[in-house]
């Protein structure tokens, strides 16, 4: 349940940070590299397993416990549609706050900070309707693609169509 | 000023209180208990609420409300009979009063004409009974009390001195001393005032003995730093003058407030001089008292403006004035007694034809009115508390509960065996925690009377719109539920209720002509029955005609045209959304969102609703409703691998299924047999999606009662134990999960759904019906 040390290695980017720039927590699932906007990142914490909930999509892990709260648990994997991941110790569990709800999001790792432009945001090339549902947007940062993830897009749609 | 501000929120709290107190009292006189104390009750609710009102500034409701008192007390002391129609315009009264309440507490101002007609109405009647009845009262009786009490400043303070340099301003008729020549001085002690006596009412039988002044005595009332709202510190000397007058008629007087003041009285010689520096017609000293008794308790509230025409007005002495008025906000120790006022009635003239003492009509009541209060006190020992307070200490006696089992659980035999006493404090421990989780429930727990005491009006207007004949029944209204619960429980009443008497209860000559009595009766009763609170609501109408309301289900596609329903699925129907039976639509009920509203509010609340109905006999709706919402006694199950509760109230028994009898209906679902009947069996983990064992034996049976002693019978993996849960909501950051009521948090820490088992059953009945 250890939180990762994230501020360490802070100091001189957040110098960096102009306002026109964006800081991104960047995360990977397998080789892909998504990131969210800082500000939103509540906790992140390991992952220690959920109560799964009946009559939702397989993407929704089930709900945990944050400190008497109720919190769920969105498979980010499952839901760009690469199936379950299966979960160990060493997977992360973002929490984050989309509008007035605080949800979690299981990914493979915590990789970085990244402060990017908002120039540098690129929009996400037609074609893939997953991606273009999911994603805001694509930067690049290292010569790596970073998806800029759309948390209202990942959270909906959970439930079972009757 | 913040101050100021708890003050009003103070003020409103009461208001609400009063408000509701009015209701309960109408609700009586209508029902023709119109005994003085009822009369006295209300007179008190609309009085204090005028007295806050007046302090706060907001003038409309004083006015209003002072109307209205002024025509309650010419009911009280019998110059108008308090007929149905008298009634009917004091509930509209009561109305107009919680409007002008609302608006000044939202801070919205109401149209400048509003409630004028009633006024007008009250005038009308005061007028007209008046008239040739009382001198005193005259022709205007309404300008009597609407008089402009000019403030004159005088220094009470050397009140002799004053006399002298202000020989103009009073008339000082000479006092004659004669035979019967009394006089009283009344210090009141701080008790007098708990016990919601006044005054006033004193003063007013003491004018009814004789020819009265009165003299207020402020020598006591310190600086207006040093003031203290609720101290007392104002004493009255009384000069009473009447040739038949005994000693024993003024103790009389004094009976009910014996022991909470200090009275001396004293018949005077031929020395009796009156130094008295106010002197006022009997007729105002009633107003002259109130006004000096609420500029002592209000004093610290007045308002600015009023403050201002205080001080503008004063004529003696003129140089003080304006110091006053400048240094009022950087003097804060200003004596009291140099803001006092007296009073100087606007048209002297009328002042000598008003002196004549008022007839005592009113003296019957008024010892009534004492005694009540008296007793009524004694027993009221409260204080407010916030309701966030009270919250956060639930909270932490959920969490308390909560540990407490977990560490119960940690128990084991080994454990149990080598330490004894430990087991022994655990005990105590349970047995106290159980005991203050109850303690600080019943704190918040509220007689369900606040809401009941609404309905009877509610039925007079829709017997009034419908024209129907109505009588209510309200049993069991001192039941305590949980606040939250019953904060919830107002809007669905209103709307069963309006069913009953709009859908339920026929016209009063379709009644005679099937040998019911024309008056229908409507009942609404409520009853602890083990963990639950049931609230029935019930009449003797034409009961549901289900014919029509399967039909019109069918039409609006709410059942399949196929489905097979049984009676009691039927009447469950009128709680589906969008469902409404009225044939004509009326303003009161019918546009289909009632009886949907009822279900999905008392949903919310964990409780259940259940209808029956009987053909030409009447209907019964019966919400069950949990004691408490915070502490949950629960079943801890297992389906699949994961934890899940199922609330003990909803559990009637727990089989195991090898023991358990299952048939097969033709359709090819399992049915459980019980004791003769056949129920309906869901098995969680197939309902749930999830990987259980399929091997039947190990499994257990979880016989439950939904709605309406419907049972259904969930299959669970395994059963764990039972214990206290605290219900968390998923929707705060999730959504709504069918067949879930919501989560808890386990003593591990881990996360278990509780079971919606209404919820479940209802799934079923839609899937089977669509």
């Amino acid at each position: 349940m250890e939180a990762l040390g994230l501020r360490d290695d802070m100091g001189d980017k957040s110098a960096l940070a102009a306002h026109n720039s964006l800081q991104l927590i960047a995360f990977s699932i397998g080789e892909q590299t998504y990131g969210v906007e800082i500000t939103t990142v509540r906790e992140i914490r390991a992952w220690n397993g959920a109560t799964p909930l009946p009559n939702t999509r397989e993407f929704v892990r089930g709900v945990i416990n944050l400190r008497g709260t109720i919190v769920p648990i969105f498979d980010l994997r499952a839901r760009f549609g690469d199936g379950q991941t299966t979960p160990t110790k060493n997977h992360v569990v973002v929490v984050m706050s989309v509008g007035d709800k605080w949800v979690g999001i299981l990914v493979d790792a915590v990789s970085d900070i990244l402060t990017v432009s908002r120039d540098d945001i690129h929009n996400v090339p037609e074609g893939n309707s997953i991606d273009t549902e999911l994603l805001n947007g694509i930067v690049t940062h290292d010569s790596r693609m970073v998806g800029l993830i759309d948390l209202h897009a990942v959270v909906s749609g959970a439930k079972v169509d009757a | 000023m913040s101050d100021l501000d708890d003050f009003k929120a103070t003020y409103f709290d009461e208001c609400s209180e009063l408000l509701t107190e009015l209701e309960e009292q109408f609700a009586a006189i209508e029902a023709g208990e119109r005994d003085a104390d009822r009369l006295n009750a209300v007179f008190r609710a609309i009085h204090s609420i005028k007295g806050g009102a007046g302090a706060f500034g907001f003038s409309a409701l004083v006015g209003f409300a002072h109307a209205y008192e002024t025509l309650l007390d010419y009911v009280r002391d019998g110059r108008i009979e308090l007929s149905d129609d008298v009634v009917v315009l004091c509930i509209r009264a009561n109305d107009i009063v919680a409007d002008h309440v609302k608006a000044a507490q939202t801070g919205d101002a109401l149209p400048a004409e509003y409630g004028l007609d009633e006024k007008a109405r009250f005038d009308a009647l005061a007028r007209g009974d008046s008239i040739g009845d009382d001198d005193d009262s005259g022709g205007e009786p309404m300008d009597e009390f609407d008089i402009d009490f000019t403030p004159v400043m005088v220094r009470l303070d050397a009140a002799e001195d004053q006399s002298e340099e202000l020989p103009d301003t009073f008339e000082m008729p000479p006092m004659q001393a004669e035979a019967g020549h009394w006089e009283i001085r009344f210090t009141p002690y701080r008790a007098l005032y708990a016990r919601a006596n006044d005054p006033l009412l004193l003063f007013r039988e003491l004018a009814a003995l004789g020819e009265m002044h009165v003299r207020a005595i402020l020598g006591e009332v310190p600086p207006l730093s040093d003031f203290e709202p609720f101290a007392v510190y104002c004493s009255w000397e009384i000069t009473l003058v009447s040739a038949t007058l005994t000693e024993a008629a003024i103790r009389e007087v004094f009976e009910f407030v014996d022991g909470d003041c200090d009275i001396s009285i004293v018949q005077v010689g031929s020395q009796g001089t009156a130094s008295a520096a106010i002197i006022a017609p009997p007729a105002f000293v009633d107003a002259e008292l109130a006004r000096l008794r609420s500029q002592e308790q209000n004093l610290m509230a007045l308002a600015d403006d009023e403050m201002g025409e205080l001080l503008s007005f004063t004529p003696e002495p003129a140089p003080a004035a304006p110091t006053i008025q400048d240094n009022f906000e950087a003097a804060p120790a200003l004596s009291f007694a140099e803001l006092a006022e007296t009073i100087q009635p606007k048209a002297a003239p009328q002042t000598a034809a008003k002196a004549n003492p008022p007839k005592p009509t009113l003296v019957p009541a008024a010892p009534a009115d004492g005694e009540e209060s008296h007793g009524r006190s004694v027993g009221v020992q409260s204080i407010r508390v916030d309701l966030d307070k009270v919250d956060r200490v639930v909270n932490m006696v959920g969490e308390l509960v909560i540990t407490q089992s977990m560490l119960t659980q940690q128990m084991d035999e080994t454990l149990r065996a080598r330490y004894t006493e430990l087991v022994r404090g655990l005990e105590v421990l349970a047995q106290t925690t159980r005991g203050l989780q109850d303690s600080v429930m019943a704190i918040r727990a509220q007689p369900v009377k606040s809401v009941f005491s609404r309905m009877p009006r509610l039925v007079r207007e829709l017997a009034n719109k419908t024209g129907k004949r109505i009588k209510l029944e309200t049993i069991g209204e001192n039941t305590e539920i949980d606040k939250t619960v019953i904060e919830q429980l107002s809007d669905p009443l209103t709307h069963m209720i309006r069913n009953s008497a709009d859908h339920g209860i026929e016209t009063p000559e379709k009644r005679s002509a099937m040998g019911k009595p024309e008056i229908g009766t409507v009942r609404l009763s409520a009853e602890q029955a083990g963990g639950n609170i049931l609230i029935v609501v019930e009449d003797d109408g034409a009961g549901i005609n289900r014919e029509r309301v399967l039909q019109l289900a069918r039409d609006k596609g709410i059942v399949a045209p196929d489905a097979n329903l049984s009676d009691e699925q039927i009447d469950q129907l009128i709680f589906a959304p969008g469902f409404s039976t009225a044939e004509a639509l009326s303003d009161i009920s019918g546009r289909g969102v009632g009886m949907d509203v009822v279900l999905s509010n008392i949903k919310k609340i964990g409780g259940s609703v259940h209808v029956r109905s009987w053909t030409g006999k009447g209907t019964r709706m019966t919400l069950r409703l949990p004691l408490t919402l915070a502490v949950l006694d629960v079943m801890l199950v297992k389906v699949g691998e994961s934890p899940y509760v199922v609330p003990l109230s909803s559990i009637v028994e727990t089989i195991q299924c090898s023991r358990a009898s299952f048939e097969r209906v033709p359709s090819g679902e399992r049915v459980l047999q019980v004791r003769g009947e056949y129920v309906q069996v869901i098995d969680l983990a197939q309902r749930f999606n999830m990987a259980g064992g399929s091997a039947h034996d190990d499994r257990f049976v979880v016989l439950c009662e939904a709605e309406g002693s419907h049972k259904v019978a969930l299959i669970v993996d395994d059963i764990i134990g039972q214990q206290q849960v605290v219900i968390k909501s998923l929707e705060e950051n999730f959504e709504r999960v069918d067949g879930i009521a919501g989560g808890t948090i386990l003593g591990d820490g881990n996360v278990a759904l509780i079971v919606d088992v209404q919820g479940l059953k209802t799934a079923i009945v839609h899937k089977n019906a669509a």
